[in-house]
């Protein structure tokens, strides 16, 4: 929901670099990302609370989680952005999408996506994470399914994984 | 109608400010101000955002100092090696703001100028004695942070400026102990009932220097000097401690919400009080 | 994490804990959700709602917004009362009291008002600002039993009294059962308002074909909804369908009928498709949980005996009808609890208020009464100096003993629940050495519920050539996983693979008629339909393959998707060549589940008989933390537990149990709207917290007991633990405390001022 006058904002070209391609969109000044991504079709990408606090519209943004609906687009031409559509590389899930699958993390799945991306930043950035830090790390994203227990889950066959020598792809 | 800009230097963001000072906003991370754009709170015909002055992104330890970039994020706040080593309760507030996405983004610039009464950073800033250093297009002053929050989401920046860089003093020679506690009463995620920034140093066992700042009780943070003279020159003991936080208590004018009555807020003040002295007091 | 009993071992596809079919989908996000559906051409809707509580409409002023860019159409509720292509405007299950669009005044505020329709989103959120709403402020209430007073404000003319819901259960002879007792316990209990807060929001597309409408929405009731459609239009059932997608979250939030009739009319009036997405403020304003308050008393033999109860239950239907008059006698009949009472009487009364209409909330029904009398039962057993699990495990329900209604109880394990979460968090065990300044103690509860009755659900299964079945059925999946549950039941009963089912999303012009996905009861009574279209094909199969196979149909037998000859195992066919043998490209039956209403509601000041077909139940144990300084309580440890009778899918079934659990705490401790002059306060996710991860309790786990009958009934577990938990944590924080609080939620406040009040320091 934007708050406006009769008139538009103005708009501006910009090529975004999603997923690792670029895409041309005409954006307005005032419109949120998640806007601008589900525009494009990246509908993993979602939006449920308009201010921040449920995390079913994160993007990472140069490799750092960030609610979209709270950034504007203008806001980050030229940065890296990635949705739970790039995670997946010629077909094969990622590593923690595996792992979600596996544990069978997900029951109505609108807030996976944005678990996915949070939990994938945490333990890129986070080399020696412990379920408990990755726990903490998801203390911002919502589900009211009550997946939690499965996505643990997951994150310690992740963690575990890791700690017998596989890196997060 | 709300159209972005960008300006690549400090005097053309204060320049864009100062052109409509009514309708013009500066956005750093934008965590607040489109937050309250997507509530109709605010409808800023411009943003100036302050995205191209990476500059003002960063943390230095300086002399007596840290100075640290307003545009430095909440998170690289909270991971510094700097921060954590000589202003860990300002490292820990930082960590304990909102959830992560929002600490990506958020800057402590932003943090201090959106005047949120109840952040976690600004009352340890206020307990430090922190200040701002604000750049207005002609001038530049240096504000202590208690003096640049004015009151509910208010500060003393006047349209046409921004923050540039935060300075907090650091402990010197002293034996500094500081303790962030954040009480929230409801779900782990909710906005503080109370948060308490306690900082005191000391020498030969007993206390130089102390503040306490009680922060998302009132408009603004609250400190009040007079209530811990008596801890000065003495051993921090527990009686001592009980007299502060029943003073604190007694002393705040507490607003009432879902989180807690004004009755409830004083109680838990006084024990996060008493909690935060204990654990500095503690060897 | 979860025991499961499972004997004897599973067969076919029930029982094996197959991923759902759309796992992949769901974890990349691939899966598409209503509030991803677009039609070309479509418009954009934004609702103005109101700001008062109860108000004459004087006037609406739309010229500034249709003066704005984009602006297609400004309607009112004139615009649809007179619109002759609307003919019945209003609509309600169970009254049809709500009109699409305010007509003549207000009665909540947030009552949808006014309508822009426009080419853009941005353009609708621009004009809503610029239309001008006039009201005269009339009285208003907010409190049930305010507005069941005389002189109360009348929110509905036709009813009076403000009388939503009145129902009375009788049974024995109350006054003699208090006569015989030993002591009376005497308590009243409160459960605000809260919202179920699914994820995906209120979101609905309605298109018209000159006199076809299509609607895609997010509900889980689209077979009602394509009724109350139909007839608000004056049209033939078959020339409106619905559709829907898996939902992003539904738990009673989209149950009946919502802002369909509002987007459909929309779409009548302006002549374009229209889309309404509901912003999570106006969801907040949409549905909410009935706040109740409810008086019991108890009359008990010095043993433990329960011999006597009385109860009142009040609620709040909010300003439209909803589920409301109906649902009352729902928690009429639910209200004793899962106990052996010979004489009870009870008064269940819903009356309109000015306030969000009350809708259903996970647990509907059942959580507030729940929290009355399983935190009731464990007063008395504080008041006899008995042990609240021995108190229970006296007077729990057994097979054939008579319940409240007169109905003869069968398959009832009560007693098994309550023992199992008793030992699932060490009830028994020694206290560990308490950290100063905390208290610790466990508190369990058990409840019933029973499963909407009457109710209906049809099924087709239809076996393509190729093999492939589909199964066509209006239930709706929101995360239980209701297709793929339903894929493993067809795979079952066909006797063919997992793999080789599908099931299409509700689509109401080719899925059968299913009352609605709420209140548990899916997996039994879409199972039971789809059990009977696939007795029905294998039949009818047979037959088909006898005559091919030039066998009688005694001879024939049916293995893994094949027929064979029995005897010998020869002549193996499978069922698609048969089909396509026969000259057809499919072959499809159809299954019902009609569930008797067997007449118990049939008099509302008298219900007796049987007031569902079969009960559901459920128990949690938790042991909570106090921090005696702050009030507030952690959920360290929690066993919950479900009747399942017969297990589909075991993964499924603990995550609907571990859900429940999480979906529990959340009103226990911390949820509840906030009402201020009449106005919601906090209809938002900062300010209205649901359960995080961090919420969790560090030790969770459940049990879903099972039948040892192979042939068990299929009981659903959607909704069994959560009723259970707030009172478990209550009677927990008495039991570390002494403190009795007897309101929801258990905030750290009240616990506090209980604690204070206990040791008699009240600062």
């Amino acid at each position: 929901m934007t708050v406006d006058d009769s008139q538009d904002s103005p708009v501006a070209h910009m090529r975004l670099s999603v997923n690792g391609v670029h895409r041309d969109i005409e954006v307005p000044d005032d419109e949120a990302l998640v806007t601008s991504l589900r525009k494009l079709g990246f509908t993993s990408v979602r939006a449920a609370c308009g201010i921040g606090m449920c995390g079913t519209c994160t993007v990472q943004v140069d490799g750092m989680v960030a609610s979209s609906c709270l950034l504007l687009t203008r806001q980050v031409s030229g940065c890296e952005l990635v949705t739970s559509e790039g995670l997946v590389e010629d077909g094969a899930l990622s590593e923690v999408q595996q792992a979600f699958l596996d544990h069978r993390a997900y029951q109505c799945s609108f807030c996976i996506p944005g678990m996915v991306l949070t939990v994938d930043a945490c333990l890129r950035s986070h080399p020696s994470a412990t379920v408990s830090d990755v726990r903490e790390y998801l203390s911002g994203n919502l589900c009211r399914c009550g997946t939690y227990p499965s996505i643990l889950e997951a994150v310690h066959a992740l963690v575990a994984a890791r700690t017998a020598g596989g890196d997060v792809r | 109608m709300t159209r972005f800009v960008e300006p690549l230097t400090i005097e053309e963001a204060c320049s864009a400010l100062a052109a409509d000072p009514w309708g013009a906003k500066a956005l750093a991370g934008g965590t607040a101000l489109v937050l309250m754009m997507r509530q109709g709170l605010v409808n800023p015909k411009t943003l100036v955002s302050l995205g191209a002055l990476q500059h003002l992104r960063g943390i230095e330890a300086e002399d007596g100092f840290i100075r640290i970039g307003a545009r430095t994020t909440l998170n690289e706040v909270a991971v510094s090696p700097i921060v954590s080593a000589l202003s860990p309760s300002l490292a820990a507030a930082c960590s304990l703001v909102g959830n992560i996405r929002i600490r990506n983004l958020a800057t402590l610039g932003g943090n201090l100028a959106e005047a949120d009464y109840a952040s976690d950073p600004p009352s340890v800033l206020v307990g430090m004695d922190a200040t701002c250093i604000v750049q207005g297009p002609s001038a530049q002053r240096i504000v202590p942070v208690g003096e640049l929050i004015t009151g509910f989401y208010s500060t003393s920046l006047a349209p046409d400026e921004i923050i540039t860089a935060v300075l907090v003093p650091v402990a010197g020679d002293a034996h500094r102990r500081s303790s962030y506690k954040k009480y929230v009463s409801r779900s782990s995620e909710d906005r503080p009932c109370v948060g308490v920034a306690v900082m005191a140093d000391f020498n030969a066992g007993v206390v130089a220097h102390l503040s306490v700042v009680v922060g998302a009780v009132a408009e603004v943070p609250q400190r009040f000097d007079e209530l811990v003279t008596p801890a000065i020159g003495r051993p921090l003991d527990q009686q001592t401690v009980s007299e502060i936080a029943g003073a604190y208590a007694a002393a705040i004018d507490p607003m009432e919400d879902a989180r807690g009555s004004a009755w409830y807020r004083r109680q838990v003040t006084e024990v996060f009080i008493r909690r935060a002295l204990e654990e500095v007091a503690s060897p | 994490m979860t025991s499961i009993n499972m004997t004897p071992q599973p067969t076919g596809a029930v029982g094996v804990d197959h991923p759902m079919q759309d796992a992949v989908d769901r974890v990349v996000g691939s899966i598409r959700f209503t509030i991803d559906h677009e039609v070309g051409g479509m418009a954009h809707a934004r609702v103005i709602r109101s700001p008062f509580p109860h108000a004459r409409l004087t006037g609406i002023d739309v010229k500034g917004a249709l003066a704005l860019p984009g602006v297609l159409a400004v309607l009112t509720g004139e615009d649809i009362v007179g619109d002759e292509r609307i003919p019945n405007p209003c609509f309600g299950v169970a009254r049809r009291d709500q009109w699409p669009l305010a007509v003549g005044k207000v009665r909540y505020a947030g009552d949808p008002v006014a309508l822009v329709v426009a080419d853009t989103e941005r353009h609708a959120d621009a004009a809503a600002i610029a239309v001008r709403v006039d009201c005269d402020e009339l009285p208003y209430v907010v409190d049930a039993a305010e507005a069941a007073r005389e002189g109360a404000p009348v929110i509905h003319e036709e009813w009076p009294r403000n009388e939503c819901g009145s129902w009375a259960l009788h049974h024995g002879d109350v006054e003699e059962g208090f006569a015989q007792a030993d002591r009376i316990v005497e308590s009243v209990y409160t459960s605000p308002s809260a919202n179920p807060v699914p994820l995906e929001p209120h979101v609905a597309v309605a298109q018209w074909n000159d006199q076809l409408l299509q609607v895609w929405s997010s509900t889980q009731w689209p077979s009602i909804v394509r009724r109350e459609l139909a007839h608000m239009f004056g049209l033939a059932e078959h020339l409106v369908e619905v559709r829907t997608y898996p939902l992003g979250g539904g738990f009673g939030a989209k149950g009946q009928v919502k802002i369909e009739p509002l987007v459909a009319s929309a779409a009548r009036i302006v002549g374009v498709p229209v889309r309404l997405e509901l912003d999570r403020d106006e969801v907040f304003l949409t549905v909410a949980k009935h706040p109740a308050t409810i008086r019991v008393k108890s009359g008990v033999k010095r043993d433990g005996t329960f011999v006597a109860r009385d109860m009142e239950l009040v609620y709040a239907a909010g300003a439209y009808a909803v589920t409301s008059p109906s649902g009352t006698g729902n928690a009429l009949v639910r209200a004793p609890g899962p106990y052996r009472i010979p004489n009870i009487r009870i008064t269940s009364q819903a009356y309109y208020t000015n306030t969000v209409p009350g809708g259903s909330f996970r647990g509907a029904f059942t959580n507030q009464v729940a929290f009355a009398y399983e935190s009731h039962v464990d007063e008395i057993a504080s008041e006899l100096g008995m042990d609240p699990m021995m108190l229970r495990m006296k007077n729990l329900l057994r097979d054939g003993d008579t319940y409240a209604t007169g109905e003869a109880m069968h398959d009832v394990h009560f007693e098994e629940l309550v023992v199992n979460v008793a030992e699932g968090i060490g009830w028994d065990e020694a206290q560990p050495p308490m950290a100063p300044g905390r208290l610790r103690a466990k508190g369990l509860a058990v409840i019933l519920k029973s499963t909407p009755t009457p109710s209906r659900s049809e099924a087709r299964v239809e076996i393509g050539g190729d093999g492939h079945v589909t199964v066509y059925s209006s239930a709706v999946d929101m995360g239980q996983g209701a297709s793929s549950t339903l894929a493993q039941l067809a795979a079952e009963f066909l006797g063919v693979r997992y793999a080789d089912v599908r099931v299409v999303d509700p689509d109401t012009s080719t899925t059968p008629f299913d009352t609605m996905t709420a209140g548990s009861r899916t997996t039994f009574s879409s199972g039971s339909a789809i059990r009977q279209a696939c007795a029905a094909l294998i039949e009818a199969i047979g037959e088909l393959g006898a005559d091919q196979l030039g066998l009688s149909p005694a001879e024939l037998a049916h293995d893994e998707g094949h027929v064979v000859a029995a005897m010998d195992g020869s002549h193996r066919r499978s069922y698609g060549d048969v089909i396509v043998a026969a000259g057809l490209s499919s072959l499809s039956r159809e299954g019902v589940f009609q569930s008797e209403s067997g007449g118990a509601f049939k008099d509302p000041l008298d219900v007796k008989g049987m007031a569902s077909i079969h009960w559901h139940q459920g128990a949690a144990a938790v042991e909570i933390e106090v921090d005696i300084e702050t009030g507030r309580v952690i959920v360290l440890r929690c066993h919950g537990a479900s009747w399942a009778g017969r297990i589909v899918n075991p993964t499924r079934v603990r995550q609907q149990n571990e859900g429940n659990i999480i979906f529990g705490i959340g009103p226990a401790l911390f949820e509840q709207l906030e009402m201020e002059s009449g106005q919601v306060i906090n209809p938002n996710m900062s300010d209205y917290m649901i359960p995080s991860i961090l919420d969790v309790p560090e030790h969770m786990t459940s049990t879903a007991l099972v039948s040892s009958e192979a042939d068990a009934e299929l009981h659903g577990v959607g909704e069994m633990t959560i009723p259970a938990v707030a009172p478990a944590i209550a009677n927990a924080v008495f039991r570390a405390t002494g403190v009795r609080i007897r309101d929801l939620p258990l905030t750290a406040e009240r616990v506090l001022r209980g604690l204070r009040s206990v040791e008699g320091k009240v600062r």
